[in-house]
């Protein structure tokens, strides 16, 4: 029963993993680079919400468009300064801008936001649904339903509409892209904003989850979604999801046989694992 | 229609095209002909602004688009078939027909998927495959998906880099074919080819390209009874 308990807070932290990721993969893919500064991205978003709690009042819906958007906004500024001007420099240079652009964030939030802990409020305190003897939390059901709408809405979105064509053609190929006439600034910046705008919302759920936020909280965070994606398959959206839950899961199950604190050693000792076994990931294809 | 103006284009010390300089006219064919490393891509690539220019103007219809982002100058109706399987490999078939025509938002559903249809009349083997993705294609079937992409724009200027890199022959017979009606519906159309009789053949004038420079110039006709370019590309 525990361990079947367990089993089901590791999906629901393996959704919030997997909701980073899958933001995560989006910028990976449109910029065809990985970041440093997404954790900091996750944090402002778990930020934002938390303010807009205290002046808005306890709306989680409207408080994850808060956060979707604030971190997009602060994805277009991470693009302007990160990518846009280097674009016709060697790569590295952006990649180490987002060294500095996270570092400066993390900066920013503790010395605006106060370095200590802030609480979140809680929502369904308490409350839970039985399936047999097994409890299952209001909240950890709605964060998977999130996560898996955001999900389907990601994918109708990447499938079936013209900027969802352009955002896959310019992650495939950009050169291909121009010759087609998509303008690769454009929608790189776009999607660059979608992907922050996902890992603000997965920030959120994060904090609310563990009703708390912290200027450094983005880390660690940062790092899980990378794992996540990496597990999956560098750039594969579907990869990083399920990269995300299969952390969740052996996180879970891992400190439920051991101790909490081995937490973090079980999410990347199942990553290294996995990539001595199958360098290029769950998902990915080989030579990419 | 299009014209180059003392193009130089460099990669870091190596100089690529020295002082090229070209004009091809509505409903041209125009072939570009030259040995490996001459600088026939890179003049390509200077036209649809995807390499960096050193110096020299390109200007279309007598606007200039030397500095224009590579997606503005596919709006204005320049198409670039590129060297090699540029084609989205993980794209299918049909979505990479689809997607040659994404920029122009003017043309309905209907022309669109008549425009797909048309290229499959053209291309039987890309209607078998059009649920395939564009990477599990052959060689020569990329190949055909790359200029049936070119071709959904409907552009006014064709340029295609090599487009028989790869095909069987009797593809490439109807690849020439269809540069002929293509010229016939009024495009106008730069073509470089390694096969410089088959080329020159089709075109009304050549341009002939060695180290980075325009070293021979005049019509299809000229070209394949100049003694130099029949020892050189012709191999006669
Ligand atoms: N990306 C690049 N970086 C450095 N040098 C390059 C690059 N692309 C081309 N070159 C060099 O520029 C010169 C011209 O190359 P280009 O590709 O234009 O030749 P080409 O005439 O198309 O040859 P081919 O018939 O082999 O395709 C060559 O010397 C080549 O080595
Ligand atoms: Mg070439």
């Amino acid at each position: 029963m525990y361990l079947l308990e367990q089993l089901i807070n590791g999906i629901c932290q393996g959704s919030i993993y997997a909701l980073m990721a899958i933001g995560y993969a989006v910028i990976y893919g449109v910029v065809g680079l990985v970041t440093f500064t997404y954790g900091e991205i996750i944090m402002m978003g778990s930020f934002s919400a938390f303010y807009y709690f205290i002046l808005f009042g306890d709306n989680l819906f409207f408080a994850l468009i808060a956060g979707f958007i604030t971190a997009a906004v602060v994805g277009i500024v991470v693009h302007k300064v990160c990518y846009q001007r280097f674009l016709d420099a060697p790569r590295y240079i952006s990649l180490i801008c987002t060294i500095g652009m996270s570092m400066f964030l993390k900066n920013f939030a503790t010395i605006v936001f106060g370095s200590e802990m802030k609480g979140m409020p809680a929502f369904f305190a308490g409350k839970f649904i039985e399936i047999g003897t097994i409890r299952v939390g209001y909240m950890q059901l709605l964060i998977i339903g999130v996560v898996i709408a955001l999900s389907l809405v990601l994918t109708i979105y990447l499938k079936k509409t013209r900027m969802g064509m352009k955002l896959r053609a310019v992650s495939q190929d950009k050169k291909a892209a121009a010759l087609v006439g998509i303008n690769v600034k454009t929608t790189t910046l776009i999607g660059n904003c979608i992907g922050c705008g996902l890992g603000g919302v997965a920030g959120i759920l994060l904090g609310v989850y563990y009703n708390s936020v912290l200027p450094t909280m983005g880390g660690m965070a940062g790092l899980k979604a990378f794992s996540s994606m990496v597990l999956g398959g560098l750039g594969s959206i579907s990869g990083a999801a399920i990269g995300g839950v299969l952390i969740g899961v052996v996180e879970n199950l891992g400190i439920a046989l051991t101790s909490s604190g081995l937490r973090d050693v079980f999410a990347f000792l199942l990553l290294v694992l996995v990539l001595v076994i199958r360098p290029q990931g769950l998902f990915g294809k080989k030579g990419n | 229609m299009l014209k180059v103006d003392n193009l130089v284009v460099n990669y870091g010390y190596i100089q690529a095209l020295r002082d090229v300089s070209l004009e091809i006219k509505e409903n041209e064919i125009i072939t570009l002909i030259g040995g490996n490393g001459a600088g026939k891509s890179s003049t390509l690539m200077a036209i649809s602004n995807l390499v960096k220019k050193t110096s020299g103007t390109v200007t279309f219809d007598g606007r200039d688009i030397s500095r224009m982002d590579p997606d503005k100058i596919v709006s204005l109706g320049i198409a670039h078939v590129p060297e090699g399987r540029n084609i989205f490999k993980k794209l299918s078939v049909e979505e990479n027909l689809l997607i040659g025509t994404i920029t122009n938002k003017k043309i309905s559903k209907k022309e669109i998927n008549d425009r797909v249809e048309e290229m499959f009349v053209i291309f039987p083997r890309l209607k078998e495959r059009r649920k395939k993705s564009g990477g599990s294609l052959s060689g020569g079937e990329q190949q055909m998906l790359a200029i049936a992409r070119g071709l959904m724009l409907k552009p006014r200027l064709l340029m295609m880099d090599e487009p028989s890199l790869g095909l069987a022959p009797i593809i490439v017979e109807e690849i020439f074919e269809l540069m002929e009606d293509v010229k016939k519906s009024g495009m106008t159309i730069l073509l470089i080819e390694q096969n410089a009789m088959l080329a020159l053949n089709v075109a009304d004038r050549g341009y002939v390209l060695q180290n980075g420079e325009i070293v021979l110039t005049g019509t299809g006709k000229e070209l394949l009874d100049n003694p130099e370019v029949k020892k050189a590309y012709l191999g006669i």
